[in-house]
């Protein structure tokens, strides 16, 4: 691209041009003014020449054609440096007249990413930024360190009015009225004159300017003098004439580029203001070819229109302008450029000056050098300036004249870049010049913004967007908040067009120009740049900063009074729980604040404080299924469904025959969506969650809802019946003023509550719906601090119903529900249910139920998941009194039994008989059981009947109790066969109290069954030392039990032996009854669950233990609570399924004198195998003699372990060494005997049988014997199977006989 | 000096971020964190090196802000480590051996079969073993 034809050429051109300084006399300047224009306004706009096209010839000798010119005409007054402060104040307007303009803009939504990328830079680089970079290079016009803005030529301007012109003349250009600059010699005064005589029309005719005209000739020169006649328009006397000026003012002729800083907008506007006032119709018929796009276009046109209007004037102008710039400033600039290169070259040739200056004049030869190659910059032979600008560079630099260097390098890279030549060169010189610039301290600081704004200007050109923003970011940082802006802005616009586009840093420029914006001031140009970062921040999670600008945005928005829009975007922030506590107080107060300043409530849709979790969302309805309580419905429907198998009719019972579809088809009919009761409240529970850490108060939580009375909308359309096309409709957001509550159809919950900091609460909201219809869930709507009304619409989608597969929950999630006629309604709850219990706990409950409707309900039956804990009683237990009822009683126990059967399974049938009648209470005594620890969860489904039959034939009540039952009493009962006999076992009881306070009172034990037998030990016929115990404590008590139903021996019958013994001394004729329910039903459910863990081969007996609460030793408790632990299956400890024991008369009296004893005896063998085994016995009478071939000190020897071992004996002893344990045994009283009946016997023995051995002992001599020289070896057969096979054996074993004592005495 | 870490998952989502000044200039060292992001997108997508580089996690001063540097670190995984510091003449190696530690002390954390893959590192431990690598940068450096 041609350089000339970038914007920095364009720049350049308009910019570092040839300065005409303009001395006018007070006549001429007042003529002037009868148009409203001062005279260098007026000419202005004819000092730009697009197509000059003069030739150029400069120090070369080719000259070349120059087609864009300009000349800028300054008074002389200006020419001067201005005050930096003065000069910024000229700025400000620039940016804040732009501001106006954005309003609109900011009312509109905020940009997004394809409408920022999509943009082209002129739009993101507005006209207004354009024009603030020119003002602020502008402030450095006339700084001395540079020449381009040093006078090319001096227009002197009198009027023909003027008295005695020629020496007006002279006045004017009197060295004490000139710029102080050329009286300090910093500038050249020897400068091209022109001289101008100014005629106004309508003070006379022509002809004295022309005389005037011809005088100036005779002195002046001829060349140098013009004639301009203006006012020349035939209708324009003074005030219409100044009307007719007016569009040039308002075009902004005054600056220096005015066209092309308007907007469509504005020329229309001037269009008519100029159709208007003039009322040519001319300028109509451009105006009407005004609809070309460029701005300029339409600018041309309305020029044009005004040259044809007062077309005398404005051609004059032009003519004597072009005359002047080509005629006599360029061919002035070509001669002084081609003058200076001879004085330079020979300048340079002949020595280097080498005298330091301070003060360079303008006869300094550097000077001279710098305006060489400003008039070449100028005239556009970019190779020749830059020759110069680097010879000067070289003598700066020695001179260590920073500023001026800095100067000349910032040209030279000028010229690089109009060159296009060498990148790296011109980015080097700008690099330099910039940085020397900075260094130089405060001084050049603005030249150092000039410069960087050329370098911007230069990379952008070269499409570096990058670098340049780089460079306008640090020319940002020396300039005031304002002007840091503006360049920030640029930057961020730069990062933008750069390739890719660098979103994140276009978003932090933005934001940092926002800022100065702000701090300048200048809100609205804040609140736009802020806007414009939003969608950078939008996508990520970079929720700071997102924070930062949405509040920001919406409190300058507030500032600026658009509260709506303040509000949506506080909106964003209020929810930001990331934030520090101070921060959420902010945004809430501002929030708030401008809520208040709105004056009214309002709605805001999806207003996120306090959130409202929709996955949590639950709609409970009762259909046939109703809930005693709330938290019943979080059981899951396939617990209730598997509970309530047997108890509900099924589907096929519904149905009487296949032909009569009507009562079905009335609920196949609700099929697709949800049933719900007239007068029942549908009940919705959402958990809501407060994210700050500030309490927020919510007010009137409610649902919003819509009845519809027409049934039959939901067969035909569903979709038809959701009034505003449903989903669709909820997404564009309908007011939710329209969903007004309607109390003839329902009536809908209202709630009010605090939330505090960060806490989540799940609320219950209710639409009791009055009439049959269909009832539709809208969404929630509520009151936030009383002033924001939030609302939010569930939205069911159908992605959500099968993510959350609330399979067999409820039918397919569906916001519509079918209300049907009011039906009967049950309510239940077991009064006094404990929600804490000891294990082991026995309680009397009462189950009520109470009938809220005008219709009576049969047909009852209940079922109920844990028999173990719960189990009905009967209608006779209703009133009695706990513990009391539960005592052995005189009258017979058979009646209880009946209990069980009625209890079959799980499901309860309470007697045909009863009914609940309207509004009537049925209280139902149920037993409560806390079997083992734990959590226990209880499920209890009634079901009930309608005596009105109708659409529902009848319904459920679904109760779910979850108990914690502690652990209390730890009992383990240890029982070991009596040695002694057969039939009787010591039984040890540990009692461990694992409560960590409560202590208990040990009252009764019991053995199940009337088989057995229970007895305190004799030998500890008191155990009231073990009466409590205390919390931690462990207890053993022994008790002795009895088989006495296989046993022989009748001794029950007397009464001696009971199943129960009372453990409390002061009860022992108080014992409950184990055998009556509830306690024998109780009973029954732990032996069922019990042997399922069971796993020892047989059983033998289970205990029940009772036991009462003691409480803490402090107070004890008032009310008696009773505990029963069941112990089943406990079977004896022992060893080997096979025992024995020998059995038979232990003194006998004997005559030994006539013949020797023979005492019979019988080994009684049992099997407790739960298979068939054998056993042989084996007596052996040579025990004794075996012990007798001992020697007494070899046997004490041995025993020492050290002996003398002689080499004869030491066989012997070793063999007999083992013999030896059973000998050392024996006592010393041991005579022998001998066995006389037989030697050994195999018997088979059935499982858990018993069988005798008889056997016989004969004696010699009285004395007492231990008659158990035998042995027993058993094994068992496992099984028919595992008796094929050989290898598989069952258990085995054997041993050595029991000692049995017999005494035998010698009868006198 | 560190005066802040970031770790930024691979959608460019912030994951962590802890400053380590006494100043309230949070807002600040997101906006520089969330800033750097583009300069690594650059030099990720425009690998104008050669070769040996590319396979190079540690990428270097991002850039120069006013009074900060800006060292960025890329893994595998285009998880990104950001680094800024107050010091003026860091050494790469310095910056290299930082981010190696905290490169291991991240693996650690997101090994954690509780840290949710993609979400805010909540990790105390983390926190405290990023704080001491973070401490010992500083006195790595005059030591």
């Amino acid at each position: 691209m041609d350089p000339l034809r970038s914007y920095l050429g364009r720049l350049l051109l308009e910019e570092i041009t040839p300065v005409v300084m303009v001395l006018t006399t007070p006549l001429a300047e007042a003529a002037c003014k009868k148009s409203g224009l001062s005279f260098v306004d007026m000419l202005s706009p004819f000092s730009l020449f697009k197509k000059i096209d003069v030739p150029v010839r400069t120090a070369s000798e080719v000259p070349y054609r120059l087609q864009m010119f300009k000349i800028r005409m300054v008074y002389a007054s200006d020419v001067r440096k201005e005050d930096y402060e003065v000069a910024d104040e000229k700025i400000k307007p620039v940016v804040s007249e732009a501001d106006e303009k954005a309003l609109p803009d900011l009312l509109s939504g905020p940009p997004q990413l394809e409408d920022v990328l999509g943009k082209p830079e002129a739009e993101l680089c507005p006209l207004w930024i354009k024009k603030f970079n020119r003002e602020l290079m502008r402030t450095l016009s006339f700084s001395e360190h540079e020449t381009f803005d040093h006078p090319v030529a001096c227009l002197l301007v009198v009027s023909s009015m003027d008295k005695e012109p020629i020496s007006k003349f002279v006045d004017l250009f009197n060295t004490n009225q000139l710029p102080s600059l050329l009286n300090e010699g910093i500038m050249d005064p020897q400068i091209l004159k022109h001289y101008l005589v100014l005629h106004d029309q309508q003070e006379g005719p022509q002809d004295i300017a022309v005389n005037v005209l011809a005088e100036m000739r005779s002195t002046l020169g001829s060349n140098d003098c013009k004639l301009l006649c203006i006012n020349s328009s035939t209708e324009a006397d003074g005030s219409n004439a100044d009307n007719s000026w007016l569009p040039y003012k308002a075009l902004g002729l005054n600056n220096h580029e005015g066209t092309c800083f308007l907007s469509m907008d504005d020329l229309n506007e001037v269009l008519q203001h100029l159709v208007y006032i003039m009322c040519v119709p001319f300028p109509l018929r451009f105006a009407g070819g005004t609809n070309a796009k460029e701005g300029k276009l339409c600018c041309s046109v309305i020029f044009l229109a005004l040259d044809h209007y007062s077309s005398v004037l404005p051609l004059l102008i032009k003519d004597f302008m072009q005359d002047f710039a080509s005629n006599h400033i360029i061919p002035y600039m070509e001669q002084k450029i081609r003058v200076l290169n001879q004085q330079v070259a020979t300048t340079r040739k002949g020595f280097r000056n080498q005298i330091k200056n301070l003060w360079y004049t303008f006869t300094s030869i550097e000077s001279q050098i710098r305006v060489l190659g400003d008039f070449a910059f100028m005239l556009r032979d970019y190779e020749l300036a830059l020759s110069n600008y680097r010879l000067l560079a070289t003598d700066y630099k020695l001179d260590k004249a920073w500023k001026r260097f800095a100067g000349v390098q910032e040209m030279s890279g000028l010229c690089y870049s109009m060159l296009d030549q060498s990148r790296k060169d011109a980015e080097y010189c700008m690099e330099n010049a910039f940085s020397t610039y900075l260094r130089i301290g405060s001084s050049g600081q603005r030249s150092a913004t000039r410069c960087g704004l050329w370098w911007a200007e230069m990379l952008k050109t070269r499409g570096q967007y990058r670098e340049a923003s780089s460079v306008y970011f640090r020319i940002s940082n020396e300039e005031p908040s304002l002007h840091s802006a503006v360049l920030l802005e640029q930057a961020a616009s730069c990062y933008l067009l750069s390739s890719p586009p660098m979103l994140r840093k276009y978003g932090f420029h933005l934001i940092l120009a926002g800022n100065s914006y702000y701090m300048s001031d200048q809100k609205k140009h804040a609140v736009r740049t802020y806007r414009n970062a939003l969608f950078v921040y939008k996508q990520n999670p970079w929720s700071y900063i997102n924070d930062h600008v949405h509040f920001n945005v919406g409190r300058w928005y507030g500032v600026l009074g658009i509260l709506d829009v303040a509000i949506k975007h506080l909106l964003e922030v209020i929810a930001c729980s990331h934030q520090s506590l101070s921060t959420q107080n902010m945004f809430l107060n501002d929030f708030f604040h401008y809520v208040q300043s709105m004056g009214k409530k309002f709605d805001v849709h999806k207003l996120q404080l306090p959130v409202f979790n929709m996955s949590s969302l639950r709609v409970v309805h009762e259909d046939h299924r109703t809930y005693a309580s709330d938290a019943d419905v979080d059981v899951s429907e396939s617990t209730w469904q598997e509970l309530e198998e047997e108890l509900i009719p099924s589907s096929s019972v519904v149905r009487t025959n296949w032909l009569d579809t009507q009562p079905k088809s009335s609920l196949r009919k609700f099929k697709d969506s949800s049933v719900c009761v007239a007068g029942e409240a549908v009940k919705v529970n959402v958990e809501l969650k407060n994210p700050l850490q500030i309490p927020v108060d919510v007010s009137g939580i409610s649902l919003i809802c819509q009845l519809s009375t027409n049934l039959d909308a939901l067969s035909s359309d569903v979709s038809g019946l959701t009034l505003d096309g449903g989903k669709d409709q909820v997404n564009i957001e309908p007011s939710v003023s329209i969903f007004e509550t309607n109390a003839d159809n329902f009536i809908v919950s209202q709630l009010d509550i605090i939330l505090r900091g960060g806490e989540s609460k799940r609320v219950q909201l209710d639409v009791t719906p009055k009439v049959e219809g269909v009832l539709k869930l809208v969404g929630i709507r509520w009151t936030l601090s009383n002033s924001v009304v939030g609302y939010q619409y569930f939205e069911f989608d159908a992605q959500k119903k099968n993510k959350k597969g609330k399979k067999g929950r409820r039918r397919p999630f569906n916001n519509n529900l079918v209300v049907i006629k009011g039906l009967p309604k049950l309510s239940g709850s077991i009064e006094h249910m404990p929600t804490k219990a000891f294990a082991g706990d026995l309680q009397l409950l009462k189950l009520n139920l109470r009938n809220h409707s005008e219709f009576a309900v049969k047909g009852i039956k209940m079922k109920i998941s844990n028999p173990r804990f719960l189990i009905p009683g009967d209608s006779s237990d209703i009133g009695l009194e706990f513990s009391h009822c539960l005592k052995k009683q005189k009258q017979s126990v058979v009646s209880s039994k009946s209990m069980k059967e009625n209890f079959k399974g799980l499901l309860f049938v309470f007697p045909q008989d009863i009914e609940i009648q309207a509004g009537a209470t049925l209280s139902w005594p149920i037993w409560f059981h806390a079997a083992t620890p734990g959590n226990v969860s209880l499920y209890i489904s009634l079901y009930y009947e309608m005596e009105n039959s109708s659409d529902i034939k009848y319904r459920t009540l679904r109760m779910h109790y979850s108990v914690e039952v502690l652990p209390s009493l730890d009992i383990s009962f240890a029982i070991s066969m009596s040695s002694s006999r057969l039939q009787e076992y010591i039984v040890r009881m540990d009692v461990v109290n694992k409560t960590p306070s409560e202590s208990f009172v040990l009252h009764q034990l019991s053995c199940v069954g009337s088989k057995w037998a229970i007895s305190a030990l004799t030998s500890c016929s008191s155990i009231s030392s073990v009466e409590t115990v205390s919390a931690n404590q462990a207890v053993s008590c022994f008790f002795k039990i009895k088989d006495f139903e296989a046993d022989s021996c009748k001794e029950a019958g007397s009464g001696s032996y009971r199943s129960d013994i009372a453990l409390h001394p002061g009860t022992s004729g108080d014992v409950f009854d184990v055998a009556r329910a509830p306690l024998a039903d109780f009973h029954f459910q732990e032996r069922y669950r019990q042997g399922k863990l069971a796993k020892g081969p047989c059983s033998l007996l289970d205990f029940v233990l009772i036991s009462k609460a003691a409480g803490n030793s402090s107070k004890p408790s008032p009310d008696l609570q009773l505990l029963s632990h069941h112990t089943c299956h406990c079977s004896a400890r022992n060893q080997s399924p096979v025992w024995w024991l020998m059995e038979g008369p232990r003194t006998i009296t004997h005559d030994f004198s006539k013949s020797c004893c023979e005492v019979s005896i019988q080994l009684v063998i049992h099997n407790s195998a739960e298979h068939r085994s054998s056993v042989r016995v084996a007596t052996f009478d040579a025990m004794p003699e075996k012990s007798q071939t001992v020697h007494p000190h070899d046997s004490t020897s041995v025993q020492g372990g050290w002996y003398d071992v002689s080499l004869e004996n030491d066989i012997k002893t070793i063999s007999s060494a083992k013999s030896t344990h059973h000998e050392k045994q024996y006592s010393k009283s041991i005579s022998p005997y001998v066995w006389c009946s037989l030697s050994s016997a195999q018997i088979d023995l059935q499982p858990d049988s018993c069988s005798r051995v008889p056997l016989k002992v004969c004696i010699f001599a009285p004395g007492t014997y231990n008659f158990s020289n035998y042995e027993l070896q058993w094994k068992v057969h496992p099984s028919k199977r595992a008796q094929v096979n050989e290898d598989v054996n069952g258990p085995s074993g054997g041993g050595p006989g029991h000692p049995f004592y017999v005494t035998v005495l010698q009868s006198v | 000096m560190i005066v802040c870490v970031a770790v930024v998952g691979h959608q460019n989502n912030p994951l962590y971020l802890q400053s380590f000044t006494e100043a309230d200039d949070a807002l600040k060292l997101h906006h520089i964190v969330h800033c750097s992001l583009d300069v690594i997108d650059e030099r990720v997508n425009n690998p104008k090196r050669s070769a040996p580089t590319l396979n190079e996690t540690f990428l270097g001063l991002l850039y120069p802000t006013e009074n900060y540097k800006v060292y960025g670190y890329l893994t595998n995984t285009k998880v990104k480590f950001i680094m800024v510091t107050t010091d003026l003449d860091v050494k790469d190696a310095d910056a290299r051996n930082f981010f190696r530690k905290f490169h291991a002390a991240y693996v650690d954390a997101v090994s954690n079969p509780f840290h949710v893959p993609g979400k805010k590192i909540a990790s105390r431990s983390f926190g405290v073993r990023v704080s001491t690598i973070v401490k010992s940068f500083g006195s790595g450096t005059t030591g």
